[in-house]
């Protein structure tokens, strides 16, 4: 067996979706929806939650590795520009090693206009 | 074991007292909607990033966050699925503490147990607070 290929995952992220995971999550943060904490924030709009970028990433592993990404995955990520609806976003996975069965990834979730919103690895076991 | 704490109390070392979790069908499928994923393969078990999502929300809870506060980073580690409805215990506390020119950066790591105690899942959640007014 060799380590699968994670396939990438793209989606529109549009404001009502950063308001239905602010409850399914349950991260009210008001600098995610249209607050005026929001616009007098850092990044002067409501920034998606980075959580939701990161549910990206875990959703190819998912769908690369199936239960395995949840029996044996581990990620270390971390988050580089915010998201700002609506937005395109990317995550994809290289293969950096294949060893003894464990494959782990350099994974990276970018915008549509090419900046880099996330980095980090992820691996999970095959065999 | 901390409750009702300001950020500025937190310590490194500190605990927060232990706390239940568990995750039913119905959360499952309104986290996947939220998130955009198929609920093909998460019908008997918990998508593992959405214990992530629950643990930052009781930190989120448990803590009084500053304004400036941001999500740096995350790492997870499984050591098997969680199942829909099982009943996990999370003990967390906080892993590191520096202050640097006004920028506080801190860790928190929590580990989820079965009813058994054995390891379900590890994870280390990274936060930046910048003083009020500063962009970082």
């Amino acid at each position: 067996m060799t380590a699968p290929q994670v396939p990438s995952v793209t989606r529109r992220i549009e404001q009502d979706r950063v308001d239905r995971y602010a409850v399914a999550g349950r991260d009210p943060n008001p600098i995610h929806r249209e607050t005026p904490e929001a616009y007098a924030g850092p990044f002067g709009r409501p920034a998606a939650h980075g959580m939701i970028l990161l549910a990206m990433v875990s959703e190819a592993m998912g769908a690369a590795f199936g239960l395995a990404w949840a029996e044996t995955g581990s990620f270390k990520v971390r988050w580089r520009s915010p998201a700002l609806p609506p937005v395109t976003v990317t995550a994809s996975a290289t293969l950096k090693k294949d060893q003894d069965g464990l494959a782990t990834y350099e994974v990276v979730v970018q915008d549509e206009h090419g900046e880099t919103l996330l980095t980090g690895t992820a691996a999970a076991r095959y065999a | 074991m901390k409750t009702d704490l300001e950020f500025s109390d937190l310590r490194k070392g500190d605990t927060f007292a232990e706390f239940p979790l568990s995750v039913t069908a119905d959360e499952v499928l309104a986290y996947l909607d939220a998130t955009g994923e198929s609920p093909a393969i998460w019908t008997q078990h918990v998508p593992p990033l959405f214990l992530d999502a629950l643990v930052v929300a009781e930190l989120l809870a448990q803590v009084t966050i500053p304004k400036g506060v941001m999500h740096t980073g995350q790492e997870h580690e499984s050591h098997r699925a969680a199942r829909i409805d099982e009943v996990l215990t999370v003990r967390m506390g906080v892993a590191a503490l520096s202050e640097k020119r006004g920028v506080t950066l801190a860790a928190f790591e929590a580990d989820l147990r079965d009813a058994a105690g054995e390891p379900v899942t590890t994870m280390r959640i990274s936060v930046m607070v910048a003083p009020d007014g500063v962009t970082v």
